[in-house]
């Protein structure tokens, strides 16, 4: 690695160490609007991917498969759908969400949700249906029910927030289209790393990039140690 | 389909079928003009692998839903009214494979209790005479998969007795398990028995479980025939009924 690599990383970690305003103040928006997006649709995913796994309602494989369809969507689209509803003339104009965090929170929502809808389904789906019984039969409600299968799903489920978290907080286009980049306000990790790379500032485009490795690198721990506990049923 | 009658708690409980049909896609699995299924009755449901035994007690237990008919529910404490046209819980269906919850075996066991409304005293009274009577007490801590098989038919059964089922279905109870497994399970079913819980047992062959029964269901021909007379068991039995009670294997 040339001397040139090594400052830039050597000041990278010192805007991190030195609690940089600039940069926990955009690390803390791109924290706080991706767990407000992902808290807003985990329980509501959850349920529907329930109901798509455990129910036979007409219309259900064309739900799904729009629900798979939008997953791969790219988020740049979704950004340009959620500005043109933002916009003044948009349907949802009034609320004046264009270039805020409500607005960014809006958009993330709806690409965390096909995830978390789609993995989640694929979870229910290959839960013993005994559990499901056998909770009913010994008088469970219905939403008791619903917890103690996700409880005995915990780690896919766990997996499903995972991978929609990850979507969210490192999409660029939505965020970029929907909150326009406004330094303390709407600036999140993914927006400042492709506008500092733009302006060759690259010490702090290292500095967020580091920010989400380390994150990758807990999650994935996180994940790693819940498999390892789960182990192989027997039925 | 299935509805609530407000009768008085002391009718005893029962689950009426009415003009069953229960098919899959367009075959017929079984047909039914009445069944009656109350407490105090013990009752051996016979019928030939796949001739819809399982299918029959989930149906009673309101897990699914018959293609025709309808089932009566009676006697019962009135559910809130978001509940009042589920027969779950009523008859409570235990699995001829039970499925036990990922946790301990007291979590499993103590799984249905957070549904009722009991004093700590009841509830620590039931915990207790649930283990003795499964004979678990060396267990509580374990993991539920690290049980055998007999031990989690003694588990699934005590899971359900601690909600003191009015009625409660047992399908195959006894299918693939060791003797003592079997003289254990059967002591358990003697007990149900003997609290007056109604019993509705399945197998697809008489075996000292069905010397219990005081009445036969048989699925033959796809058609579900009801009489007062159980088959003798055909091979012998040496397990006198009268020493199954739990207290008396120890």
């Amino acid at each position: 690695m040339s001397d040139g690599w090594l400052a830039l990383l050597q000041q990278a970690f010192s805007l991190l160490l030195s609690f940089d305003p600039d940069v926990w103040a955009i690390i803390n928006i791109s924290f706080s609007v991706s767990f407000a997006a992902l808290l807003i649709t985990i329980i509501p995913s959850i349920i529907l991917g329930f109901i798509l796994a455990f129910s036979h309602f007409r219309g259900r494989w064309v739900v799904t498969n729009l629900i798979q369809t939008l997953q791969s969507i790219p988020t740049v689209v979704i950004g340009l759908l959620v500005y043109l509803l933002l916009t003044r003339q948009g349907v949802l104009g009034d609320l004046k969400w264009l270039f805020t965090q409500q607005g960014m929170i809006l958009g993330q929502m709806l690409i965390c949700a096909p995830v978390m809808v789609a993995l989640s389904q694929a979870a229910f789906s290959s839960v013993d249906r005994r559990a499901w019984e056998t909770s009913r039969t010994l008088g469970a409600s219905w939403l008791r029910a619903v917890w103690t299968l996700c409880q005995e799903l915990r780690v896919p489920l766990l997996l499903a927030i995972i991978a929609a978290f990850s979507r969210i907080l490192t999409e660029v286009g939505c965020s970029m289209m929907v909150g326009g980049n406004i330094m303390n306000v709407t600036r999140n990790i993914p927006t400042a790393i492709a506008l500092e790379t733009s302006k060759g500032d690259f010490a702090q485009a290292i500095a967020l990039g580091l920010v989400l490795l380390i994150l990758a690198l807990v999650l994935n721990f996180i994940l790693g140690s819940l498999r390892g506990k789960a182990l192989p049923r027997s039925h | 389909m299935a509805s609530s009658n407000s009768l008085p708690t002391s009718t005893p409980v029962q689950i009426h079928a009415q003009n069953v049909l229960m098919k899959f896609q367009k075959n017929t699995l079984f047909r039914v003009d009445e069944l009656n299924f109350k407490q105090g009755d013990v009752i051996y449901l016979q019928g030939d692998n796949g001739s819809g035994k399982s299918t029959l007690m989930k149906i009673l237990a309101g897990l699914i839903k018959p293609t025709e008919g309808v089932i009566l529910d009676q006697g019962f404490t009135p559910k809130p009214w978001w509940q009042t046209d589920s027969l779950l819980g009523k008859a409570v269906y235990l699995h001829q494979h039970p499925y036990l919850f990922d946790g301990s075996v007291k979590y499993n066991l103590t799984y249905a209790l957070n549904q009722l409304k009991l004093t700590p005293s009841e509830r620590s009274s039931r915990i207790k005479q649930a283990i003795n009577m499964a004979q678990l007490n060396d267990l509580l801590s374990h993991h539920a998969s690290d049980l055998s098989g007999g031990e989690r038919q003694r588990l699934a059964i005590a899971r359900a007795w601690i909600t003191q089922p009015k009625l409660l279905m047992l399908d195959e109870p006894i299918s693939n398990m060791d003797k003592h497994s079997q003289r254990l399970v059967l002591a358990m079913i003697n007990q149900l028995k003997q609290d007056g819980t109604g019993l509705l047992i399945s197998s697809h062959q008489t075996c000292g479980l069905t010397a219990l029964c005081q009445q036969h269901w048989h699925i033959k021909q796809r058609t579900i025939h009801t009489s007062m007379h159980v088959p003798t068991v055909e091979t012998v039995h040496q397990t006198n009924t009268t020493e199954l009670h739990y207290g008396t294997t120890n």
